[in-house]
């Protein structure tokens, strides 16, 4: 639990990093046009914090969703049913964020 | 041994279903609640409605380097393709209210983690004392409160300020 505390301030520091960079630096629009995305993933200290974010929400989310799920139901086979279910699937989408901000990196 | 456990099986999947439904529309059923029931519903709620948004979210960035079948790097004009109909496909009203209601939650739902985090460590909490009427939980201080209203009030200004971007009222 120590974990889900530590990421949840963990996402108040680089999300607001992250809500700042779209939000505040100019326009909505203009900041989501392909290559002002491109301008943030190629700054590598801002990749670096989207892939911290990435991590963070991640496990948050899904730590957060496993804890309303055994809050709701108690027992040894569903809490990790529950367990195995939600990492599997929090693995698999750190493989696809970390996928698009590599390429998304390296495009040139 | 083996009935003991297939029984167990079948005790589980029999009620599991209107066990969950009951617990998750305990949320939305709100009587009897103090302010303490109020914040942690809408801490439930919320986390629930950021996370669908996560999961969306991911997704979405995804196109900007072409979607899901994209394993390596690929030509600048197809990713900028795929991420321009992407974007015109997302903004629209519709989706513009959605990210209104996602920036409520999410305001919330930091500032409002912000004073659990606190109560977790002990902070900001009450004193122990006899239980008086009216029986005001002493977890829930007057610091911790006045937290739970400026979570409200920082996530009624976030879904202002997003009007304002979409919509530029």
């Amino acid at each position: 639990m120590l974990l889900h505390y530590a990421t949840g301030l963990g996402i108040v520091v680089v999300g607001g990093v992250h809500l700042f960079t779209v939000f505040l630096t100019g326009p909505y629009l203009q900041n989501l046009a392909f290559s002002s995305v491109m301008m943030v993933y190629r700054n590598i200290l801002l990749a670096v914090t989207l892939e911290l974010l990435l991590v963070f929400v991640d496990y948050h989310a899904l730590n957060g969703i496993r804890i309303i799920l055994i809050e709701f139901h108690q027992g040894t086979n569903w809490e990790r049913g529950v367990s195995w279910v939600l990492s599997v699937a929090g693995v698999l989408l750190l493989i696809y964020g970390t996928r698009t901000i590599l390429i998304a990196n390296a495009l040139a | 041994m083996l009935r003991e456990s297939g029984l167990k099986v079948v005790l589980i999947t029999g009620g599991l279903t209107e066990e969950l439904k009951r617990a998750f529309s305990g949320w939305f059923y709100p009587v009897h609640y103090n302010l303490e029931r109020w914040a942690y519903a809408l801490q439930r709620i919320s986390g629930i409605a950021v996370t669908a948004y996560f999961l969306a979210h991911i997704v979405e960035t995804g196109n900007v380097v072409g979607g899901l079948s994209v394993w390596s790097v690929p030509s600048v004009d197809f990713a900028s393709a795929i991420w321009t109909a992407t974007f015109h496909f997302l903004k629209n009203p519709l989706f513009d209210t959605g990210l209104i209601v996602i920036g409520f939650m999410l305001s919330y739902h930091a500032i409002n983690g912000i004073r659990l985090t606190l109560a977790e460590f002990g902070l900001l909490q009450g004193k122990p004392s006899r239980p008086d009427f009216p029986y005001e939980p002493k977890s829930f201080s007057k610091a911790q409160r006045a937290i739970f209203w400026l979570s409200v009030l920082f996530a009624t200004a976030t879904a202002v300020y997003a009007l304002n971007v979409f919509f530029g009222v």
